[in-house]
C-alpha cells in the first residue's frame, strides 16, 4: 500500500453522527411496529380458524335466539293456561 | 417497544446494532455525498428499516452486510435525487492555488472534496475499498457489479487523485 492509499485510509476514516442520532432513531422506531414475517401456511391456518369460529359463534348465536323463542312460546301459553284454568273455576266451583 | 421486547420478538437487540453500526452507516453516506444532514438522515432512514425488518436478519454478520448494502442503496438514491450540484468530472475540477505542500489535515480536506467529485460508482466504490477496507471481490458482491469493474474503477481513481496531488506539489512521484 502506497502513500496515497494510506492518505485515503485516513480521510476516510469513520466518522461518528451527532450524539441524539440514537435517541432520534429510537424514538422514530417506538412510533412504529416491526413487521415480523408469517410464514404463508400459517396465515392460511389463522384465517381457517378464524373463519371456523366465526361460523361456530353464529351458530350459537342463533341457537340462543331458537332457546329464548321457546321459552317466551312457553311462558305465554302457561300465562293463558292459568287464566283458562282461574276461569274454569269461576264457572264451575 | 422496549429493548427487551425487541429481544424477545426479533433475537435481536436493535439499539446494540444501532451501536455498533451506527458509525460504518453514516460514513458510508457522509463520504459518499460529502454531507453531514444528508448522511444523517439517511442513516436514521437505514436503521428504521432495519427495525421495520429485523424479522429476517438471521446472524450479526447478516445484520452488518444487510446495513452496508441499504446504506450504499439508499446514498446512491439520495445522490439521483439531489442533481443540486452539477457532476464534475475529477479531470474538470479546478486546481486550488498551490502554497507549497499543504498539512496533512488538508490533504484529507482535499482527498474527501476530490473524491466527492467522482461519478457516483467509483465514488461508492472507493468509499467502501478506502473507508470499509472490503478487497474488490466484496466491493462487486455489495454493488451487483463486476469485479474487473471494481478493479478498473479503483486503478483509473487512483491514478487520477494521484495526477492531482502530484501537480499540486503534495508529493513528487
Amino acid at each position: 500500500m502506497d502513500w496515497l492509499e494510506d492518505e485515503l485510509k485516513e480521510a476516510l476514516r469513520r466518522k461518528e453522527p451527532s450524539p441524539d442520532f440514537e435517541a432520534r432513531v429510537t424514538a422514530a422506531a417506538g412510533r412504529r411496529r416491526p413487521v415480523i414475517a408469517m410464514p404463508p401456511w400459517l396465515a392460511a391456518a389463522a384465517a381457517l380458524l378464524v373463519i371456523t369460529g366465526a361460523g361456530a359463534g353464529y351458530r350459537y348465536h342463533q341457537g340462543q335466539v331458537a332457546k329464548e323463542q321457546v321459552m317466551l312460546a312457553m311462558r305465554l301459553a302457561g300465562s293463558k293456561l292459568n287464566r283458562v284454568q282461574a276461569q274454569m273455576k269461576v264457572v264451575r266451583p | 417497544m422496549t429493548e427487551l421486547e425487541s429481544v424477545v420478538q426479533t433475537g435481536y437487540d436493535f439499539a446494540a446494532l444501532m451501536r455498533e453500526h451506527r458509525a460504518m452507516v453514516f460514513s458510508v453516506a457522509y463520504h459518499f455525498l460529502h454531507d453531514r444532514d444528508t448522511a444523517e438522515e439517511i442513516a436514521q432512514d437505514v436503521f428504521l428499516s432495519l427495525h421495520r425488518n429485523l424479522g429476517a436478519i438471521q446472524s450479526a454478520a447478516h445484520a452488518g452486510f444487510w446495513l452496508r448494502k441499504v446504506a450504499v442503496q439508499r446514498s446512491i438514491d439520495a445522490s439521483r435525487k439531489r442533481m443540486r450540484r452539477p457532476q464534475v468530472a475529477l479531470e474538470d475540477v479546478a486546481e486550488p492555488v498551490a502554497r507549497g505542500v499543504p498539512a496533512d489535515p488538508m490533504l484529507g480536506e482535499t482527498l474527501r472534496r476530490l473524491i466527492s467529485t467522482l461519478p457516483e460508482t467509483p465514488r461508492m466504490v472507493m468509499v467502501l475499498r478506502y473507508q470499509e477496507d472490503l478487497d474488490p471481490s466484496e466491493i462487486a458482491n455489495l454493488m451487483a457489479i463486476p469485479v474487473g469493474t471494481v478493479k478498473s474503477h479503483l486503478q483509473r481513481s487512483l491514478a487520477l487523485l494521484r495526477e492531482k496531488l502530484v501537480r499540486r506539489g503534495v508529493r513528487e512521484e
